[in-house]
C-alpha cells in the first residue's frame, strides 16, 4: 500500500470542502430517504448534475454520502410511518413500527441508526481491504476475461433483479442496443443516430438515468395518489425512558455483526441488492433467536438485523465496481456515469492511474459514516417531522428538479424530449415488470463490453480456440451458461406454480 | 398477467425485429474491413429483444388459451387511465413551453400548477414549495456552476 497516498487521502478528507460536500450529501440523502417513494437511485440520478462543478473526489464522495444517507433515512419512515422510504427498509418496518406503536419510537430509531452506522463502517473497512487486492488481480485480466465477466454480470443481474429472466434479458437487450448509439470507436461511423448530431456522443446518460429512474417513478407515484393518500406518522415525545440503553446495545451487537456479514456478502454479488440482504439477515436473526416468536412484534434484534445488512450492502456493492469496473446495482451504475462525467475510468485502472483519488474516496466514505451517525443522532426530531410531508407535495418538486437537471447538462429541448421518452419507457417497464435495473446496467456497461469484445476478436483474429488457453475467461463463460440455464429453469418453474394458483389474471 | 405478458412481449419482440430489419441495416453502419463489424453489438441487443420478447409473448399466449380469457379487456376504467395520463401531458406541455422560456422563469408556476392539480390548497405550502426550489436552482446555476440562468 502507498502510505504517502493514504496520508494525502486522509488529509484531503479532513478539509472543510470535504466536510461540506460529504455532509451535504449525507444530509440530502437522509431527507430523501425519509420521504417514502423517493429511492436512492432517484436521489443519485437527480444529484449527478449538481456535481458538475465539484472536484472528482468531492463529487463521488457526495454521491456515496447521499447513497448512505438514503439507506439510513429510509429507516425513519419505516419505523414511524410503517411506509419504508426504500424497499430494503421493509424488513425494518416489521419490528420498527410495532416498537414505535408501543411507545418506544426513539429507541427504535436509535437502534436503527446504530445498526446502520456500524454495518456501514464495518463494510467500508472490508471494502478497503478487499477492493485493492481484488483490483490488483483484475489488472492482470485481459479483454477476454473482462468481456466474459461483463457478460456473466449482465446475465446474473437480469435473472436476479427481476422475477422473469426473459423479461430481464429483453430489457438488457434494449440497454445494449441503446448503449451503442453514437460514433463507433473503430470505424468513426455514426450508429443509430438517425441523422441527429446531438446523438453523436451517444444517448445522454443523464436523460436515460433521470428519465427511467426519477421522472418515471414520479409518474408511478402520482398514479398511486388516486388510491392512497398520506398516512400519519407516530409522533416523537419527550420521554426519558424511550432511549437506547447499554444492555439493549449488548443484546443487538451479535445481530449487527451477523447482519453486516450478510449485507457485505450480498452486496458484493452483482444484482442482488439491499432488499435481499436485509430480508436474508432478518430471517437469519429470527432463526438464530431463542424466542423467534417475538419477531414482528417490536423485537430490537429485528431492526438491527435489517438495518445493518441494508447499510452494509452499499459499500460492499463497490467491491466489484472498484475491483472490476462492474456495477452490481443501479446506484453503482450511476456512479460509473458520474466518474465518466469527471473524466475518470472506474475499475482496476483507477488503482493504477489514480490511487490518491481511490484512497480519498475510501477516507470520504469513513467520514460519511461518522457524519451519518452525528446527523442521525442529533437530528432525529427534525427527520421525524419530514415523514409528515405528503407525497403530493414532493412529486411536483422532484419533477421540476428532473427537468432542471437536464437543462443544467446543456442538452436543451432535444435532451428534454429524450428525457420524456425514457420516462415513458421507465414507466412502462415498471408497469409490465421488465427489469429497468438490467436495462440501465446494460446501457452503461455496453461501451466497455464492446471495447473488450472488439479487442478479443482483434487479438484472437477470430480464432475462438484461443479461449482454451484463458482459464479465467473459460470459467466465467461456463458460469454465464450455467447461470442462464438455472435462471431459465427457475423462471419456468415459477410461472408453472403461478399458473396453477387460482386467479392468475 | 398472461394478457399483459402477451402484449408486452409482442411489443418487445416487434421492436427487436424492427431493429434487425430496418434500424441496424440502415443506421448502424458497416465496414467490411473492420474485424468486428459495427453492427455486431447492436445486433446482439436486438436478437435478445426478439428472442426473449417472443418467449414472453408465447408464454402469455399459451396461458391465455389455456385459461380461455380474451386477448383484450373491455373493462376500461377511463377515469383511472386519465389520472395516470395527465402528469405525462402536463410535463410534455411544460417541455414544449421550455423551448420558449427558461425553466427558472416559469418553474414556480410549473410546480404550483401541479400542486393544485394534485389537491394541495394551502397557499403557504403552494408558495413555499414552488418558490424555494426555483431559488435553489438559480443559486446553483448562476453562482455555483456559473452556467447562467437555465
Amino acid at each position: 500500500m502507498d502510505f504517502s497516498a493514504v496520508g494525502a487521502a486522509a488529509a484531503e478528507a479532513l478539509t472543510l470542502a470535504s466536510f461540506i460536500g460529504i455532509g451535504g450529501g449525507v444530509l440530502l440523502g437522509y431527507v430523501v430517504g425519509v420521504i417514502p417513494g423517493l429511492s436512492r437511485s432517484v436521489a443519485i440520478s437527480i444529484a449527478i448534475p449538481m456535481t458538475f462543478y465539484m472536484s472528482p473526489y468531492i463529487a463521488i464522495s457526495f454521491l456515496i454520502g447521499l447513497s448512505k444517507g438514503t439507506a439510513a433515512g429510509s429507516a425513519v419512515s419505516a419505523i414511524l410511518l410503517n411506509a419504508p422510504g426504500e424497499a430494503s427498509s421493509a424488513a425494518t418496518a416489521l419490528d420498527g413500527y410495532p416498537m414505535a406503536k408501543q411507545g418506544k419510537p426513539k429507541t427504535a430509531l436509535q437502534i436503527g441508526l446504530i445498526a446502520s452506522v456500524m454495518g456501514d463502517i464495518l463494510a467500508t473497512i472490508i471494502l478497503i481491504f478487499v477492493a485493492i487486492p481484488f483490483a490488483r488481480v483484475a489488472l492482470m485480466f485481459g479483454p477476454y476475461e473482462m468481456a466474459a465477466i461483463l457478460a456473466f454480470a449482465l446475465v446474473f443481474i437480469a435473472g436476479l433483479s427481476g422475477g422473469n429472466i426473459f423479461k430481464g434479458l429483453a430489457a438488457g437487450g434494449l440497454g445494449i442496443l441503446l448503449g451503442t448509439v453514437g460514433l463507433d470507436n473503430q470505424t468513426g461511423l455514426p450508429r443509430l443516430t438517425f441523422g441527429y448530431t446531438e446523438l453523436m456522443d451517444g444517448m445522454p446518460l443523464i436523460a436515460v438515468a433521470i428519465g427511467t429512474l426519477a421522472l418515471s417513478e414520479m409518474f408511478v407515484q402520482s398514479e398511486k395518489l388516486r388510491y392512497e393518500r398520506g398516512t400519519m406518522s407516530v409522533a416523537l415525545k419527550k420521554d426519558d425512558s424511550d432511549r437506547m440503553t447499554w444492555p439493549i446495545f449488548r443484546r443487538i451487537l451479535p445481530t449487527i455483526l451477523r447482519g453486516t456479514g450478510v449485507g457485505t456478502f450480498v452486496g458484493a454479488l452483482p444484482g442482488l441488492g439491499p432488499s435481499v440482504g436485509s430480508f436474508m439477515s432478518y430471517g437469519m436473526a429470527q432463526k438464530a433467536a431463542k424466542e423467534p416468536e417475538r419477531f414482528g412484534k417490536g423485537e430490537p434484534k429485528g431492526i438491527a438485523a435489517a438495518e445493518s445488512a441494508d447499510n452494509a450492502v452499499i459499500p460492499a456493492a463497490l467491491i466489484p465496481l472498484f475491483g472490476l469496473g462492474i456495477p452490481g446495482n443501479v446506484s453503482a451504475a450511476l456512479l460509473i456515469g458520474a466518474f465518466a462525467i469527471h473524466g475518470i475510468t472506474v475499475g482496476p485502472l483507477l488503482l493504477r492511474d489514480n490511487p490518491e483519488l481511490l484512497y480519498s474516496i475510501f477516507a470520504g466514505m469513513i467520514l460519511a459514516s461518522v457524519i451519518m451517525l452525528a446527523l442521525g443522532w442529533f437530528g432525529l426530531m427534525f427527520f421525524a417531522q419530514i415523514t409528515r410531508v405528503p407525497p403530493h407535495v414532493v412529486i411536483p418538486v422532484v419533477i421540476f428538479f428532473c427537468l432542471a437537471g437536464m437543462m443544467l447538462q446543456g442538452y436543451g429541448t432535444f435532451g428534454l424530449i429524450i428525457l420524456m421518452g425514457f420516462a415513458l419507457l421507465g414507466y412502462l417497464m415498471k408497469k409490465y415488470d421488465y427489469s429497468f435495473v438490467t436495462f440501465l446496467v446494460a446501457f452503461i456497461i455496453t461501451p466497455m463490453l464492446e471495447l473488450n469484445l472488439r479487442q478479443s476478436i482483434i487479438l484472437s483474429r477470430g480464432n475462438w480456440e484461443i479461449l482454451l488457453g484463458r482459464p479465467i475467461a473459460m470459467f466465467f463463460i461456463a458460469c454465464t451458461v450455467l447461470a442462464l440455464v438455472t435462471l431459465i429453469i427457475r423462471t419456468f418453474r415459477t410461472d408453472k406454480a403461478a399458473a396453477g394458483a387460482p386467479n392468475s389474471e | 398477467m398472461p394478457r399483459s405478458d402477451f402484449w408486452s412481449g409482442l411489443a418487445v419482440a416487434g421492436f427487436g425485429l424492427l431493429a434487425l430489419l430496418w434500424m441496424i441495416p440502415n443506421y448502424a453502419g458497416s465496414n467490411p474491413f473492420a474485424q468486428m463489424p459495427p453492427e455486431l453489438v447492436p445486433g446482439i441487443g436486438a436478437w435478445l429483444m426478439l428472442v426473449c420478447g417472443g418467449i414472453v409473448a408465447v408464454k402469455g399466449l399459451v396461458q391465455i388459451l389455456r385459461e380461455r380469457i380474451s386477448f383484450v379487456t373491455t373493462e376500461f376504467n377511463w377515469a383511472a387511465v386519465g389520472w395516470a395520463a395527465w402528469p405525462f401531458v402536463y410535463v410534455a406541455v411544460a417541455i414544449w413551453f421550455m423551448s420558449f422560456i427558461k425553466i427558472t422563469w416559469f418553474g414556480a408556476f410549473l410546480i404550483a400548477g401541479m400542486l393544485l392539480l394534485l389537491g394541495e390548497r394551502r397557499w403557504y405550502m403552494i408558495l413555499g414549495c414552488s418558490v424555494v426550489p426555483v431559488v435553489l436552482l438559480y443559486v446553483l446555476s448562476v453562482y455555483m456552476m456559473r452556467v447562467g440562468v437555465v
